[in-house]
């Protein structure tokens, strides 16, 4: 799906929002997207969100949802259980992941855990790899992942990274104007290290995208609200 | 189900934030959200009130029973609070009995009217040492976003103060108001970075330590008092919000009579 | 109770108390999103009866043992808030609710995608906060508005109502009176797209004729329930009206 017609759309001019169990007639061979199931021919809509209707594929973007974790995404984690050798970690998903020692952060004794990564720290990590049933073991072994020792964990609705970020110069402005440091994580998490006001200044722009998340057709004013000057 | 941990970046950014004397939200260290109070938004309650606090949400409703009085006080009627914070209000709300923290909710909010004697109870005598009214107040929350102290102590007395004693419903005389001379009203402050603030969100909650409950009544007698959870505190920072509480209570005051 | 029988819930003209026909519905409201801390949430105002339902997850199942291994568990909770009746109900364990939020659970398993999340939990809480008969109808149908508005997938949606008797009269969608004088009531909840039914109580006394009006009448209810519920959803998700 190129970025033209995702945004195609959801600006709000011609979108339809589906409720669970819409029918939406005959498959006809489209490919099914998601939030929609094929049922003896017929589509039916399973999530409340916009239809979108490409070229060969239809798909609902739903409204809200939870991460569904992916191999290879990076997320970020927070440190919910320790055992002798592994961690359990909150990734934002319907099931806390597993981080076992050998995929930890650096060397650390059996036994030794708890001393290299604390119930409440947060990590950057991978999906390293996601089973049948949906539970996911994460590693830290891998370019830039790694305990994060400063700055804060703001979270945006997952669907919503994709389209708010699709431009890459909304990050940068981002960046550039507020001189922070940002990590965006695929499971609805952003990493932002600065000066304590231009967190502020970050954490109240993510206000105004978290208070206009529902309604799919404010695309534009969340990436709007992103790139204002608080001032 | 173990309680989520505290993320350790959110407690160092909240020490961050109370060293510039700032908040995760903005607002000033002892600036309240806006209060928002809607009363009669319960049909089945004799009085009723909504309180929204930014994303917290709560009602209260008050009812009446007949009781026998106490034989020690055969001309009083009753009064009781009860506190429910049900798992509808929040990830963190579990169902089963209630916890020690919705006890200490409704008991806190009790005391503050009680003691306030906003309710005369020898006015709620209908025959000495057979029959009294038990004024029954139910605090409930929707939403918990933080605060759900002064949220309470707001709607009860909204609650309280349009509430009708049902005199006909139970066949003993008139509907009448039921008098409630004095709005006894609570401040509650959260220690968060080190520091007292007013009127807390859930995340300051999360990363904070010991909180204050401070109810004052119309003349700003002091009615209720309450120390909650892990951490100490000096005399000198009890003035200082104290004194918050006396100014803000007043405007509190002034939204509920009104 | 005395005077049953002297009582004329109906007039001649098949008009009820309250201005209804026998087949129709009290006017019904609905929004959702109403509780800004939930992932899904909605109010049913149906006639008096006022109902919330909040929905959490889907999460990780604590205690492990309540985990199922091939889909989510549906934890539902029905509860009559005390200042909810006439007179006060005092919380804590009650047989109805838990007997209601157990059928409950079992309607919306029925159509939620509980295998899409295995080993987890999705909280649903529903709270009556002012009952007027057929509280456990509007649950449903709160419930199934919260899931929605939660993300959570779904085949259909359901809506439930119930119809009764009263005076010997097949009525749908009882009020408080009428319920006081009711000879039957069958509540049903129904998939709104498939017509499929996933909620089926009844207590009293139908013949068959009445049996079939009842039945009737809350098929006819579903689809303008239904188009409530799809504005609701629409109005809190930024939908083109």
């Amino acid at each position: 799906m190129s970025n033209q017609n995702a945004r195609g759309g959801r600006d709000g001019r011609g979108t339809r929002l589906v409720t669970p169990g819409a029918s939406l007639g005959a498959s006809e061979g489209r490919r099914i997207g998601h939030g929609i199931v094929e049922n003896a021919g017929q589509l039916i809509a399973v999530k409340l969100g916009a239809l979108i209707e490409n070229d060969d594929e239809i798909s609902v973007m739903p409204s809200h949802t939870k991460y569904t974790p992916r191999p290879g995404d990076l997320v970020i984690g927070v440190v919910e259980a320790v055992q002798s050798n592994l961690w359990f970690l909150d990734i934002n998903a319907p099931f806390n992941a597993l981080l076992p020692m050998s995929l930890g952060p650096g060397k650390s004794e059996f036994g030794g855990a708890r001393n290299v990564l604390n119930v409440g720290f947060s990590v950057l990590c991978r999906i390293q790899e996601v089973d049948e049933t949906h539970s996911s073991v994460v590693t830290m072994k891998g370019l830039g992942l790694r305990r994060l020792d400063s700055g804060i964990v703001e979270e945006i609705p997952p669907h919503l990274m994709e389209s708010l970020f699709s431009n890459s110069d909304v990050l940068k402005k981002l960046k550039s104007s507020t001189d922070c440091r940002i990590i965006l994580a695929d499971n609805g998490r952003m990493w932002i290290d600065g000066n304590t006001d231009s967190i502020s200044d970050i954490i109240s722009r993510i206000d105004k995208v978290r208070n206009l998340s529902r309604d799919f057709s404010s695309i534009d004013s969340m990436v709007e609200a992103l790139q204002m000057e608080v001032y | 189900m173990p309680t989520p941990p505290v993320p350790e970046l959110l407690r160092a950014h909240l020490n961050k934030l109370a060293e510039k004397d700032e908040r995760l939200d903005g607002r000033g260290r002892f600036e309240g959200r806006e209060v928002i109070l809607e009363t009669g938004v319960l049909s089945n309650a004799e009085g009723s009130a909504r309180v929204q606090m930014g994303n917290t949400i709560v009602l209260a409703g008050v009812k009446f029973q007949i009781m026998t009085p106490y034989p020690d006080r055969p001309t009083s009627g009753g009064f009781m609070t009860s506190a429910e914070v049900r798992p509808v209000s929040g990830l963190h709300w579990e169902a089963g009995p209630p916890s020690p923290e919705a006890i200490e909710l409704g008991r806190v909010v009790d005391r503050g009217i009680r003691e306030s004697g906003c309710i005369d109870m020898e006015d709620l005598c209908i025959l000495p040492g057979e029959k009294a009214w038990q004024v029954i107040l139910d605090v409930f929350a929707l939403s918990d976003d933080g605060n759900l102290f002064d949220a309470f102590a707001t709607a009860a007395m909204a609650a309280l103060r349009t509430a009708t004693i049902p005199g006909e419903k139970f066949d003993v005389g008139e509907d009448r108001p039921l008098p409630v001379s004095k709005t006894p009203m609570m401040c509650s402050y959260h220690r968060v970075g080190g520091r007292y603030v007013y009127d807390t969100i859930r995340r300051e909650e999360i990363g904070g330590a010991e909180r204050i409950h401070i109810t004052l009544g119309d003349d700003n007698h002091v009615h209720s008092l309450q120390k909650g959870l892990k951490g100490a505190f000096t005399a000198a920072e009890f003035d200082e919000i104290m004194e918050h509480a006396r100014s803000r209570c007043a405007e509190l005051r002034d939204l509920v009579n009104n | 109770m005395g005077g049953y029988g002297d009582v004329q819930m109906i007039d001649e003209n098949g008009i009820r108390m309250d201005g209804r026909t026998a087949g129709d519905i009290r006017p019904v409201l609905i929004n959702a999103g109403i509780i800004p801390v939930a992932d899904g949430s909605a109010e049913v105002i149906w006639g008096n009866n006022h109902v919330v339902a909040a929905v959490y997850g889907p999460m990780e199942a604590h205690p492990r043992k309540i985990q199922k291994q091939d889909r989510a568990v549906l934890d539902v909770r029905y509860n009559m808030a005390p200042f909810s009746t006439t007179d006060r109900i005092r919380p804590g364990f009650n047989r109805r609710s838990r007997e209601i939020s157990k059928v409950t659970a079992e309607a919306l398993e029925s159509v939620v995608l509980t295998e899409l999340y295995p080993r987890s939990k999705i909280r649903v809480e529903i709270e009556v906060l002012t009952a007027e008969a057929g509280t456990r109808c509007a649950g449903i149908t709160a419930a199934s508005v919260a899931l929605a508005d939660a993300g959570i997938p779904m085949t259909d949606m359901v809506i439930s109502v119930a119809s009764g008797k009263i005076n010997g009269v097949v009525v749908c969608d009882l009020n408080k009176e009428e319920d006081n004088y009711g000879e039957a009531d069958l509540p049903m909840g129904v998939c709104a797209n498939s017509g499929e039914l996933v909620f089926l109580q009844m207590d009293g006394d139908l013949s068959p004729e009445e049996f079939q009006v009842a039945w009737d009448y809350n098929m006819g209810a579903i689809a303008p329930v239904h188009e409530i519920m799809i504005e609701a959803l629409k109005r809190s998700n930024g939908g083109d009206e």
